[in-house]
């Protein structure tokens, strides 16, 4: 036992460097934490085995994908993995019509520099849903799903058919699944916790919902919350001056969501900007921000 | 009835009454003492008060998690953040004979987590810094 404190300078460093932990630990201590790109170092086909955990079979099988051999019935290959040998990155994608890179799924996780794991990027759609093109200028350069340049008439047809911003299709409804798959494959990894950065205010309810805490934002979410109240400055910034900024969107997560998406957040001069989430495994941490408020 | 509790709140001074009256309400439901229940409050707020003020100094606040445990012979609190891990030092124990304008700033929260609490563990973790508390009963 210590009797004092006193705040380190430095993040702390978890064990050895992801990349300095060697493919022989997957046969070793089983309570160590094995990184992604000790795993990539993995034969392609030993890969293959162990990442297919994380999409979920009914996902695939509803697209008439094998989640076996990610093939539909055609015989035409339908899942990716990207995980090659020396990177600390696994991407996964699925997809149903001719263009692989209009994914139904795609998962990205990586090594972080603390020896822990980030997911990156999750997309769960429903294949069969329409197609909005917020993901797309009108010239066809890519808009990062609105986060870097805008299709503002796609995002308000999308926004009026009920999506979230960053969503090019209805979701897939999947979300809980993914994470508890996730959750398994981590510990099978012999890690503790994960982390990401949720790419809107949707995003960053529904991880709520999944379990995950703050390491930075919490006190952002609680001020958004409380600035959407009638009278509230974001309440007040709701002035009908652009199609995401309409009075009646106060009260819902999504309507929320599209508007801080346009900005709004600088009339309390606060970006949407450096959250980070975190989930310990197998604790839900029980957050919920926006209580009283629907999706 | 079960004997775990969890709270998650922001790391902001705002969260303090939140957590004392969420202690308060399971040292009730444990038929925990009144003594007890002080000494545990004291101490969430004061390590609550750190954190807040040093381990997320110059961050957007992210969360607290408050964890209590209910034995058959102790407490035991955990306090986890996520953000600037601490490290043990050398204790300084604040004068308290030293009239109040000598005194030196901070220092008197450990002092009054030490008097009151039996044990006191800290770990930085990958799933967060953890500061554990027991209090035997």
């Amino acid at each position: 036992m210590f009797r004092n404190l006193k705040v380190k300078t430095e993040p702390p460093q978890h064990g050895p460097l992801p990349g300095s932990i060697p493919v022989q630990q997957l046969v070793g201590d089983a309570s160590l934490p094995v990184s992604v790109q000790t795993v990539n170092s993995l034969p392609e086909n030993s890969k293959l085995r162990l990442y297919r955990t994380l999409i979920p079979v009914d996902l695939l099988a509803g697209a008439g994908i094998n989640p076996r051999t990610w093939k539909d019935g055609e015989g035409v290959t339908r899942v990716a993995m990207d995980a090659a040998e020396g990177s600390g990155k696994l991407r996964l994608y699925a997809w149903a019509g001719e263009d692989p890179n209009d994914p139904f799924f795609e998962l990205e996780l990586s090594d972080n520099r603390f020896n822990g794991i980030d997911l990156n990027f999750l997309v769960l759609n429903d294949p069969a849903a329409e197609k909005f093109g917020i993901d797309k200028d009108e010239n066809g350069a890519l808009t990062h799903f609105g986060t870097v340049y805008r299709n503002l008439g796609e995002e308000e047809r999308a926004m009026k058919a009920g999506l979230a911003p960053g969503q090019t299709r209805r979701g897939a409804g999947s979300s809980s699944e993914v994470f508890a798959r996730l959750e398994a494959f981590l510990t099978t990894m012999a890690h503790q916790a994960y982390y990401l950065e949720p790419v809107s205010y949707v995003s960053a309810w529904v991880f709520e919902r999944r379990g995950f805490a703050y390491v930075t934002g919490h006190k952002l979410m609680d001020t958004i919350h409380a600035e959407f109240k009638p009278g509230g400055t974001l309440y007040t910034a709701l002035d009908g001056s652009t199609p995401f900024r309409q009075e009646q969107q106060a009260g819902t997560v999504r309507g929320r969501a599209w508007a801080i998406h346009d900005g709004i957040l600088a009339a309390i001069d606060q970006r949407w900007d450096g959250l980070r989430m975190v989930k310990q495994i197998g604790r839900p941490a029980g957050v919920n921000t926006a209580l009283d408020a629907p999706y | 009835m079960s004997n775990r509790y969890r709270l998650t709140r922001a790391a902001e001074l705002e969260s303090l009454t939140i957590f004392r009256e969420f202690i308060a309400n399971a040292c009730r439901e444990q038929g925990v003492d009144d003594d007890t229940t002080f000494g545990l409050r004291l101490a969430v707020d004061e390590a609550c008060t750190n954190i807040i003020q040093h381990g997320y100094a110059g961050m957007d606040p992210g969360s607290i998690i408050l964890d209590l445990r209910f034995e058959v012979d102790k407490v035991v609190v955990d306090l986890t953040d996520f953000g600037r891990a601490f490290e043990p030092a050398e204790p300084e124990r604040p004068d308290l004979t030293a009239p109040a304008e000598e005194r030196k700033e901070g220092g008197l929260g450990l002092f009054l987590i030490y008097e009151t609490m039996d044990r006191i563990d800290y770990r930085v973790a990958p799933e967060g810094n953890i500061l554990t508390f027991t209090k035997m009963l």
